[in-house]
């Protein structure tokens, strides 16, 4: 595609994503696609981590909770309005994902993953024990809403799922763009050497460990935003939420719309979020159906929806058959 | 309190026997089709439905149950590498992931339409069975588990080293590629691992069905921890991984009784932390089987 045609596509998007409250007017759907909107910020930072720098990683969720237990406890404790609880929640998930990528990013493969899947499940047990600070299994209700800042500080609220639905496609439409900005760059091009041949990326010189703390902590700190947003939007937070399956549940998202591509885990969380909604009729066989679902992707799909339509186009573009 | 901390000390190593058993069967199958097999954990909850059906269901005194539910889950776990895992042998790890995420979310969902979420007990014959000796309180249901666990895993090691299956799976696990060149039937070999692995977890979940409860969801929090101990265990030999379950199970005793039972899941997260001070290098170097 070239630039005009780019910025055409762009354009369609935003437009599209603007009329939607219009077509879909019941509290309901707005709900789900501001669920949408949140898991895909939690889809683009993960992307970040494991399509681009290939350091699987399966605490997201546990960023995601921090970010959303410093949020609320800023706003709650501190007073703060969401605008600035909302950078305290991302910091504190930074400064941890920092610490933990210190500390863990010099395994690979196998065991980085289980190692911070585990991490992920040490921070679901302190949620749940620390009840001084996060009240336990209880969680935190009677989180304020954001306000806007209106003429002579008076603050409106937002109130309604439209002005939600405007605030969550603003929000990851700003993350799609830091993550578009930093693929393109240097930075992401040194990314990007790491995953494919960590070795040969050191050897060029690039200082890999430095690399990938910084895309596992810029990562963190994101989905640390998203849960803020979470948690000013549903307005209430408990351990239950950030568990072990989140964290796959994002990595379901990340890896089933692509995850080499920037497109792609947006449209991986939009699809997982709105489908088993759908799937909600199967009743108790849908976690069953999920699961199997899940098997047959990973078999006969495993590029993910972005690289499948990618292959289709350049094989009828080229007349090949596609390997 | 000496006699507390031997009592903790003895159910932590308990603990520590059943956590082998899973965590042998993960490290057999991470060593030879290099997947990390999530669901691992749901084979450990069907070993103990499948003992818990053939109690109920035929009358069997528990340790023919347990036999038959090992040979049970041996076959189900032929079936799951055929047809789930083999087409996927040398992907990328993330796909083997997502797919044991997949059969997990499956097979305990499944366990849960069909068995109920209700937490059931085996009933064996050597709960009522009480022994006393130096101060220390142990049922003989216990002291089983671990003579189990110290049998199978004697067996295995056994097997691993001296037969000519064994040997198989130790040149398939250096070198799938030259392993086959030689003539091993490679296909043969990971249906074998996966045999042994779904047998040995078979064995585990029954014997903490005895000692505790068996439901649909027992899998997911025994598995974790069975990694904790694979990954402790440095990927090295059968000698690592019986160490390092041996310290997860007393870690998470003890600290359970003198520290702070609330965090007791916590504990081998932070062993791992202090293993990665302590030997920054030594937990990836070592080679598998």
């Amino acid at each position: 595609m070239n630039r005009a045609g780019r910025w055409i596509a762009a354009l369609c998007t935003a437009a599209g994503l603007l009329c939607v409250p219009a077509l879909f007017s019941l509290d309901y759907y707005l709900h789900i696609f501001v669920m949408a909107g949140i898991h895909a910020m939690l889809a683009i930072s993960l992307g970040l981590i494991i399509g681009f720098t290939g350091q699987v990683s399966l605490c997201h969720a546990a960023f995601y909770g921090i970010g959303a237990y410093g949020s609320a406890l800023a706003s709650l404790t501190l007073g703060l309005p969401f605008w600035l609880a909302m950078w305290a929640g991302g910091l504190s998930a930074g400064v941890l994902s920092y610490t933990l990528g210190r500390l863990v990013l010099r395994l690979r493969g196998h065991f980085l993953a289980i190692t911070t899947a585990f991490f992920g499940v040490l921070v679901t047990v302190v949620l749940n024990n620390w009840v001084s600070v996060t009240k336990g299994p209880m969680g935190i209700p009677g989180i304020p809403r954001p306000g806007l800042p209106v003429f002579l500080g008076s603050w409106t609220t937002f109130e309604s799922r439209v002005s939600y639905y405007y605030l969550v496609v603003a929000f990851v439409a700003g993350i799609a763009y830091l993550a578009y900005r930093i693929v393109g760059s240097r930075l992401g091009r040194a990314l990007i050497a790491i995953r494919e041949n960590e070795e040969l990326a050191q050897s060029l010189g690039i200082e890999t460990m430095r690399y990938k703390v910084f895309a596992f902590t810029l990562g963190g700190g994101l989905a640390g935003v998203a849960g803020a947003f979470y948690a000013h939007y549903i307005l209430f937070i408990s351990p239950v939420t950030f568990t072990i399956g989140e964290s796959i549940n994002i990595l379901v998202m990340v890896v089933f719309g692509g995850m080499t591509t920037l497109a792609g885990p947006i449209i991986g969380a939009a699809i997982l979020t709105i489908l088993p909604e759908l799937l909600r009729m199967a009743g108790a066989l849908r976690l069953v159906i999920y699961g199997l679902t899940l098997m047959a992707f990973i078999v006969w799909m495993p590029q993910g929806i972005v690289g499948a339509v990618r292959e289709l186009t350049t094989r009828t573009r080229t007349g090949k058959p596609g390997g | 309190m000496i006699a507390v901390f031997f009592q903790q000390a003895l159910n932590g190593i308990i603990l520590g026997s059943l956590y082998m058993l899973v965590a042998l069967g993960l490290f057999l199958i991470f060593g030879i089709l290099e997947v990390t097999n999530f669901a691992h954990g749901e084979f450990y909850m069907l070993g103990a439905f499948a003992t818990l059906f053939v109690m109920t269901g035929l009358g069997a005194p528990f340790l023919p149950a347990v036999v038959l539910a090992m040979l049970c889950m041996a076959a189900f776990g032929i079936v799951v590498e055929r047809v789930v895992f083999r087409p996927i042998v040398g992907k990328p790890l993330i796909n083997g992931m997502l797919l044991s995420f997949g059969l997990s979310t499956f097979l305990t969902n499944a366990a849960l339409l069909l068995f109920t979420a209700d937490p059931r007990k085996i009933e064996s014959e050597f709960a009522q069975v009480h022994l006393r000796f130096l101060g220390l309180h142990v049922t003989l249901e216990r002291l089983l588990a671990l003579a189990v666990g110290t049998a199978l895993v004697g067996f295995l090691a056994h097997f691993i080293q001296h037969t000519k299956t064994g040997k198989a799976m130790r040149a398939v696990a250096q070198d799938r590629i030259a392993a086959q060149m030689a003539g091993i039937p490679v296909f043969r070999i990971y249906a074998v691992t996966f045999a042994i692995g779904s047998m040995l977890a078979s064995a585990a979940g029954s014997m903490v069905g005895a000692i505790f409860l068996v439901s649909p969801d027992m899998g997911w929090t025994v598995v974790l921890k069975a990694f904790i101990v694979v990954i402790l265990g440095g990927m090295g030999n059968i000698r690592g991984i019986v160490c390092a379950s041996l310290c997860v199970g007393l870690v998470e005793s003890l600290g359970g009784g003198f520290v702070s039972y609330a965090y007791k899941d916590a504990y081998p997260f932070l062993l791992l932390v202090l293993a990665f001070l302590l030997r920054p290098e030594g937990l990836v170097g070592g080679r598998k089987a």
